[in-house]
C-alpha cells in the first residue's frame, strides 16, 4: 500500500536525519551521541567543570567585531590585556609585568612579563598589541567600539577617518616588551581601560594567516588567556579548557568551562536543579522562595535603567512636569517589590559602587539626587498644567522585553496613582524603539545604558552630543562641565566637574529621571567558589573560581 | 386462481387539487430552521451553548461583580493566592485576577470571533472558487496563497505596528493576512473531490449557476471540515494574539488578553501555578464547549444527516 | 503528470522570485540598521555612513536588491551580520538539522495516534474513546505547545529524571521537545480524520460493501479511511513546513538550536543576509511541500484531477 511506503520513505529519513545532520553539540564527530551525553553528565557532577550559561547566542569571536556582553565574556576568559580586572573589580597587571605613567599624565608605556606565549607557541610581543588596537582604531572594525580607542589616544580619530598614517597614530612597540601609548588628555581610567577585549593582543601572522575564517571557529584562533576554546558553536555555547602556557596557569584551578545558551529562564532553573548548571541567575518570582537558600547571593551591575524625557515635545518641554512624573515614581517599591531580583532603587544616574575618589564611591558622594514625594509631584504637576494651560496626554515608549514592560506597567500605575494621570503605554521591538527616538517621535521612554568602563564618564559623555536619542539636551553649562573634566589634570577638580554635571542633568534641568540599577539574585552550587562576577565589560570570571 | 372482475362503475376519478398535490408533509423551514431543531435535540450542544452564554455573561459583566478594577494595583497585595477577596489570586502588580481573567476572555472572544468570522469569509470564498474554476484560475489563485504564506508574517507585522495603532483591529488585521490560507486549501480540496461527484454534475446539466453550486452544493457538503478548522482558529487566534501582544502590536498595558495572561502565568509557574491555570482553564472550557457545539451544528447542518 | 509537474515546477521558481522581492523591499522597510542600535546611533555621521557603505547599505534599494537576486543565483547568500562574518548559508544549514528533526518526530508521533485515534472514534461512534479523542482534541489546541512543553521538562525531565531537561547533546534530548510539539498535530489529525470517516461510513459504497460481507476492518482501511485522508493531507502539509521548520518556543524551552529561533532574531535584529536566507529556504520548502500534497490528491483519490487532461491548462 501506498501509505506504508510512504510511511517508510519518511522513517528513513528521520534514521539518516538522526545520524548525520543534526549535529548534537556534545559530540565532537560522528562518535555516538548518547556516549557523549553520559561523558558530559559526568563532567558537569564531578569536580573538573562549571557550567554556567547566557541568554543569548555567543555573536562571535572576532575582537573588532565583537560588542555583546555574550562574545565578551568568552573572549576575557581565552584572552587577556595589559590588565585584568580581580576579584574586588579593580585592574591588575596581566600580561603587563607594570605600566609607567608620565609626569604630563600623557604618555603610557606598558611592559610584558617574560615568556610570554600564544596557545600556538608564538611569542607574545607588544607588536601583537599595536597590531590589534590599530586594527580597533582603523576601518576595519565593525564593532563600532572605535571611540573607545579613538576619543584618547593620539591621531587615533584621524587614522580612522583615513587621514592619517598608522605611524602616526600614537601607539608604538618600541621592543618586543614596551608599548608606547600616547594620550591626547589626561585619562585616570586608561589602565581600566586595557582590561576590555577591545585592549586584547592579536597575532598579526595569524589573523592574516586565517584571512575571512578568522574566529569562525576553535580551530582558527589562537589564545593567551587563562583558558583555550575547545568547541565553539554560536547557537549552543562553546566549551573551554585551561591554557597551560598561560603566564599565571598555576593560579588557574578550574580545568573546565562550559558555557552554554539557554533562552528561558525556567529552563535554566530546571537545568540547574537537575545539576546541569553551576549558576542559575533567578526571576524576580523565584526570588522570595529561594532567599534563604545557602546557595542564594546577588549581584549589583553597573546598568541605570531611567526614563528619557523629549525636551522638545510640547509637553515634556515643561519643565513642572519632567520633575512631577519624576518624584511621583516610588522607585523602592519598584527594584523591591517589582523586580526583586537584586536590582537596586536608582538615587542618581551613576550607579553605585561606581569609582569616586578611591575612599568612596561616586554615588557615596554625591547622596541622592532623584528621589519620590508624591505631594511635590502633585505640586509640580499643578504648576505645569496651569503653565501648559490643560492636562496634557502623554505616552511612554518602551521596548518588548518582559523586564520592561513590567517597568512601564509600575510606572504607568504610579503616575495613576500620583498624578491622576493615565499614560499610555507604547511598546515597541528595540530597533523600532530606537528608531522611533532617532526620529524625535517620542515623549519619554525607558532607556538604559551600562557602563563601558568603571568611570562616570561612560555616561556623562552620552548628554553631550544634544541627539534626539538624548532627548536633545544641549545645555551649555553640562557642555563646559563635562570639557573641563576631559581636560582637567587635577583628578579632584575633575570629580568636582562630574558631580556638579550630574546635579545638573538630573535634579536641575530635569532631563532624565534614573529608576534602577539593575542586579542579578543567583544560586550557585556550594562546590564552586569564587565565580566571580565583574559590574561591567565581560561579566564572569574563570580564572579565580575553584571547585571544592 | 379465480379471475374476479372489477366493475367500471367503482372506478371514480379522482379529484386533484393542485395544491395537495404539491404539498410537503415536512414543514417548510429555512436551512437554519432546521438546524436548530436538530441541534435542540442534541443535549450536550444545547448545554455546551449554555455554559458559553454564562461564559460570556461572566467576560461581559465578571468585572463588575469584582471587588476591584482589572488594572487598580494593590503593592501590598502581590502574588496573593486564591481567597474570599481574591477568588483568583493577585498577579505580580497586586492586581485581582478574576477581574483580569473575565476582562481577558472579553478581548479574547471578540478578537478570536472576529478574527474567525473573517477567515470563515475569504477562506471559504477563495477556496471554493478556485477549486470549483479550476485551470488558470486556481494556478493563480495557489500561487497567490503560497506567495502570503512565503513572505515572513512578522516582518509584515512588525511594519504594520510602525504604522497602526496598537489595538484590537490591528490585532485583527494582523491575524487576517494569513490566518485564513488554511481553510482556503481546505475547502479547496474538498471541494476539488465533490466536485467530480455526481450531483454536481447533475446539478450542471440542469443549468444552475456556478454561485448556486457553491452555495447550495458544495459548501454545506464542506460543512463539516469548515466548522472544524473554525474551531482551531479560535485557540490559534488567542495564542497569536498573545504573541502579537509580546512583541509590541496589539494589546497594551494594563489591558489583557486570555493569551497574555497564560503567557505571563507560564513565566511564574513553578511558584505561582494557579496564575496559569485559571486562565487555562477558561480556555480549556470554551474550547470544549465549542467543539461540542461544532460537532452538533455539524450534524445539524450537513444536509445529507437529514433525515 | 509528469507534464502537470515540469510546469508546476516553473511555476515554482516564478512564485520564488516574487516572495524575495516582496520579502527583500518589506525588509528594507525595518526600522534600523543591522547595528547595534544604542551603539550605531552614537557614531558621528561620517563613521555612520562609512559602516553603511561598508556593507553597500548605501546604495539604493533596487541595486541592492539586483545585487543580491545575482548573488543568490550563483549560490552565494552573503554573510550574517548577526553572527558577523559567518556565511549565511552555513548559519541556516547548522540550524536545519535538530528543528528537522524534532518536527519529523512530532509528526510521525502525531500522524500515528492521530489517525488510529480518529479512526477508532468515528468506527465506535459515541463511545468512550470517542469522548476521550475529542477530548484530546481540545486539550491538545488549548493547551498551548509552550505550557505543555515545559510541564513535561519540569515532571519527565527534572522530577523524574527519565529523560535529559534540555539542550541538544544526544537523541534522547530530541524526546521530550518531539512529544510537545506533537500534542497539537495529533489533536487536529484526530479531529479532521473522525469527522471525515463519520461522513464516509455513512456512504451507501460503505453500506454495500458492509452488505457484500466484507470484513469490517478490510472496509474500514480500503474504503473508509482512504475516502477521509483528503483533509488530513491538506492540513499536514502546512503542518510539515511549520513543523520542520522549527518552533520559537519549544526551542527556547528546550535550548535547542534550531531555526525557529534564528528566524525571530534575524528578523528583530535586522540581519538581512539571514532573513532572506531563511525566506528562499522556507518558501521553496512550502512550495514543494504544496506540489506533493496536489499530487497526493489524485493518487489518493483518482476521480480528482489536477491538471485536467484536455482541457488545456
Amino acid at each position: 500500500m501506498k501509505k506504508s511506503k510512504l510511511l517508510a520513505l519518511v522513517l528513513a529519513a528521520a534514521t539518516i536525519l538522526s545520524t548525520s545532520g543534526c549535529g548534537f553539540t556534545g559530540s565532537t564527530g560522528s562518535t555516538a551521541a548518547s556516549k557523549t551525553a553520559q561523558t558530559a553528565d559526568a563532567g558537569t557532577k564531578s569536580n573538573d567543570t562549571i557550567t554556567v550559561y547566557d541568554t543569548n547566542e555567543i555573536r562571535t569571536m572576532v575582537q573588532w567585531a565583537a560588542s555583546d556582553t555574550n562574545s565578551f565574556t568568552i573572549m576575557n576568559n581565552v584572552s587577556e590585556g595589559f590588565y585584568r580586572l580581580n576579584a574586588s573589580h579593580e585592574p591588575e597587571p596581566a600580561l603587563a609585568k607594570d605600566c609607567k605613567i608620565s609626569d604630563d599624565k600623557l604618555t603610557y608605556t606598558f611592559t610584558l612579563r617574560d615568556g610570554l606565549k600564544w596557545s600556538n607557541g608564538t611569542a607574545l610581543t607588544a607588536k601583537d598589541f599595536a597590531f590589534s588596537w590599530l586594527k580597533q582604531m582603523s576601518a576595519d572594525a565593525t564593532n563600532n567600539y572605535g571611540f573607545i580607542m579613538t576619543d584618547y589616544i593620539v591621531n587615533g580619530a584621524e587614522y580612522q577617518a583615513g587621514k592619517a598614517k598608522a605611524e602616526d597614530v600614537g601607539v608604538k612597540a618600541v621592543d618586543d616588551k614596551t608599548l608606547e601609548v600616547k594620550l591626547k588628555q589626561p585619562t585616570p581610567y586608561f589602565v581600566r581601560l586595557t582590561t576590555l577585549p577591545m585592549f586584547f593582543p592579536l597575532n598579526e601572522e595569524f589573523v592574516k594567516s586565517k584571512g575571512d575564517k578568522y574566529g569562525l571557529d576553535a580551530g582558527s584562533m589562537i589564545y593567551c588567556g587563562p583558558y583555550v576554546l575547545t568547541a565553539y558553536d554560536p547557537a549552543s555555547g562553546s566549551t573551554l579548557k585551561k591554557n597551560d602556557s598561560y603566564w599565571d596557569a598555576a593560579n588557574v584551578k578550574v580545568p573546565n568551562v562550559k558555557v552554554r545558551i539557554i533562552k528561558e529562564q525556567s529552563t535554566a532553573l530546571n537545568a540547574y536543579k537537575a545539576g546541569e548548571l553551576s549558576r542559575v541567575i533567578l526571576s524576580s518570582s523565584d526570588v522570595p522562595a529561594m532567599k534563604s537558600n545557602p546557595e542564594f547571593s546577588s549581584t549589583n551591575e553597573f546598568r541605570t535603567t531611567y526614563l528619557q524625557y523629549n525636551l522638545t515635545d510640547k509637553t515634556l518641554s515643561n519643565k513642572n512636569i519632567r520633575m512631577a512624573l519624576g518624584y511621583a515614581i516610588d522607585r523602592k517599591t519598584l527594584a523591591e517589590a517589582i523586580l526583586a531580583d537584586g536590582s537596586a532603587p536608582a538615587t542618581g544616574l551613576i550607579p553605585n559602587y561606581m569609582y569616586g575618589n578611591g575612599k568612596q564611591t561616586f554615588r557615596e558622594i554625591n547622596g541622592e539626587i532623584d528621589s519620590f514625594n508624591a505631594s511635590k509631584a502633585k505640586e509640580y504637576w499643578e504648576k505645569g498644567v496651569k503653565e501648559l494651560g490643560g492636562t496634557p496626554t502623554i505616552s511612554l515608549l518602551t521596548e518588548d522585553d518582559s523586564v520592561t514592560k513590567t517597568v512601564a506597567t509600575y510606572l504607568q500605575s504610579e503616575f495613576k496613582k500620583n498624578l491622576g494621570i493615565d499614560v499610555k503605554i507604547d511598546s515597541k521591538t528595540k530597533k523600532a524603539r530606537n528608531q522611533l527616538m532617532d526620529d524625535n517621535k517620542f515623549q519619554m521612554a525607558i532607556t538604559a545604558w551600562g557602563a563601558d568602563y568603571d568611570d562616570a564618564m561612560t555616561y556623562m559623555d552620552l548628554w553631550t552630543n544634544g541627539t534626539p536619542y538624548r532627548g536633545s539636551y544641549k545645555s551649555g553649562t553640562y557642555n563646559g562641565l563635562i570639557a573641563d573634566a576631559k581636560k582637567q589634570t587635577d583628578d579632584e577638580k575633575r570629580l568636582q566637574d562630574m558631580l556638579t554635571a550630574e546635579k545638573t542633568l538630573v535634579a536641575d534641568d530635569a532631563v532624565v529621571s534614573p529608576l534602577y540599577y539593575r542586579g542579578s539574585a543567583y544560586l550557585t552550587k556550594s562546590n564552586v567558589k569564587n565565580l566571580v562576577t565583574h559590574p561591567f565589560g565581560a561579566p564572569i570570571e574563570f580564572k579565580y573560581a575553584s571547585l571544592s | 386462481m379465480t379471475k374476479t372482475e372489477i366493475p367500471q362503475e367503482l372506478f371514480v376519478k379522482a379529484e386533484v387539487d393542485k395544491e395537495a398535490r404539491e404539498h410537503i408533509a415536512r414543514p417548510n423551514l429555512t436551512a437554519f430552521q432546521d438546524g436548530w431543531l436538530r441541534l435542540k435535540k442534541n443535549k450536550a450542544a444545547v448545554c455546551s451553548l449554555f455554559i458559553l452564554i454564562i461564559v460570556i455573561l461572566l467576560a461581559l459583566f465578571g468585572p463588575v461583580f469584582a471587588k476591584h478594577t482589572f488594572f487598580d494595583t494593590d503593592y501590598s497585595q502581590i502574588y496573593k493566592s486564591p481567597s474570599a477577596a481574591y477568588p483568583f489570586g493577585t498577579d505580580q502588580f497586586g492586581r485581582d485576577q478574576w477581574a483580569r481573567i473575565w476582562q481577558g476572555t472579553r478581548i479574547s472572544l471578540l478578537i478570536a470571533f472576529t478574527a474567525a468570522f473573517i477567515d470563515l469569509f475569504i477562506g471559504v470564498t477563495f477556496g471554493a472558487v478556485s477549486a470549483l474554476f479550476g485551470g488558470k484560475v486556481d494556478a493563480v489563485m495557489q500561487r497567490i496563497i503560497e506567495v502570503l504564506v512565503g513572505v515572513p508574517q512578522l516582518i509584515i507585522v512588525i511594519l504594520l505596528m510602525m504604522v497602526m495603532p496598537a489595538g484590537i483591529w490591528t490585532i485583527v488585521l494582523a491575524l487576517s493576512i494569513t490566518g485564513w490560507v488554511n481553510m482556503a486549501r481546505l475547502v479547496r480540496a474538498q471541494i476539488l473531490k465533490l466536485k467530480s461527484q455526481e450531483f454536481v454534475l447533475a446539478a450542471r446539466v440542469l443549468g444552475t449557476s456556478n454561485r448556486e453550486i457553491i452555495l447550495k452544493h458544495l459548501i454545506p457538503n464542506t460543512v463539516g471540515v469548515i466548522v472544524i478548522n473554525a474551531m482551531f482558529d479560535i485557540p490559534s487566534a488567542i495564542f497569536t494574539e498573545a504573541f502579537l501582544s509580546f512583541i509590541g502590536i496589539g494589546l497594551a498595558e494594563p489591558n489583557a488578553s486570555l493569551g497574555v495572561l497564560i503567557n505571563n502565568g507560564y513565566h511564574v509557574l513553578q511558584n505561582f501555578p494557579y496564575l496559569l491555570i485559571f486562565p487555562a482553564l477558561v480556555i480549556i472550557l470554551i474550547m470544549v464547549c465549542f467543539s461540542i457545539l461544532g460537532d452538533g451544528l455539524r450534524d445539524a447542518l450537513d444536509p445529507r444527516m437529514r433525515q | 503528470m509528469f507534464r502537470y509537474i515540469c510546469k508546476r515546477i516553473v511555476y515554482l521558481l516564478i512564485t520564488l522570485l516574487i516572495i524575495l522581492t516582496t520579502t527583500f523591499f518589506l525588509m528594507k522597510k525595518l526600522p534600523g540598521t543591522p547595528f547595534d542600535s544604542e551603539r550605531f546611533s552614537l557614531l558621528p555621521p561620517e563613521q555612520q555612513t562609512q559602516m553603511l557603505e561598508k556593507y553597500g547599505l548605501n546604495d539604493p534599494v533596487i541595486v541592492q536588491y539586483g545585487k543580491y537576486i545575482l548573488n543568490v543565483a550563483k549560490g552565494d547568500f552573503g554573510t550574517s551580520f548577526f553572527y558577523s562574518g559567518q556565511p549565511v548559508s552555513g548559519v541556516i544549514l547548522g540550524r536545519i538539522g535538530p528543528s528537522a528533526l524534532i518536527g519529523l518526530q512530532a509528526i510521525l508521533i502525531g500522524l500515528s495516534i492521530g489517525l488510529i485515534l480518529g479512526i477508532i472514534a468515528a468506527w465506535r461512534h459515541n463511545s468512550g474513546i470517542d469522548y476521550f479523542t475529542m477530548v484530546i482534541a481540545v486539550l491538545g489546541v488549548s493547551v498551548p505547545n509552550f505550557v505543555a512543553a515545559a510541564l513535561l521538562q519540569y515532571f519527565i525531565g527534572l522530577k523524574w529524571g527519565i529523560l535529559p531537561v534540555a539542550f541538544w547533546e544526544s537523541w534522547k534530548c530530541s524526546i521530550l521537545p518531539s512529544v510537545a510539539l506533537s500534542f497539537s498535530v495529533t489533536a487536529m489529525i484526530a479531529r479532521f480524520m473522525r469527522t471525515e470517516m463519520l461522513d464516509v461510513l455513512e456512504q451507501d459504497y460503505i453500506v454495500t460493501a458492509k452488505a457484500k460481507g466484507l470484513n469490517q476492518f478490510k472496509v474500514l482501511m480500503r474504503h473508509a479511511v482512504r475516502n477521509s485522508i483528503i483533509p488530513v493531507v491538506t492540513i499536514l502539509g502546512p503542518i510539515v513546513v511549520n513543523l520542520l521548520t522549527g518552533s520559537l518556543a519549544v526551542e527556547n524551552i528546550y535550548s535547542i538550536p534550531g531555526i525557529g529561533s534564528l528566524f525571530v532574531d534575524s528578523i528583530k535584529t535586522n540581519d538581512y543576509s539571514t532573513i532572506m536566507g531563511i525566506t528562499v529556504f522556507y518558501s521553496s520548502f512550502y512550495i514543494f511541500v504544496m506540489l506533493v500534497v496536489d499530487v497526493l490528491y489524485s493518487v489518493i483519490d483518482p476521480r480528482i484531477r489536477l491538471a485536467s487532461n484536455g482541457k488545456g491548462d
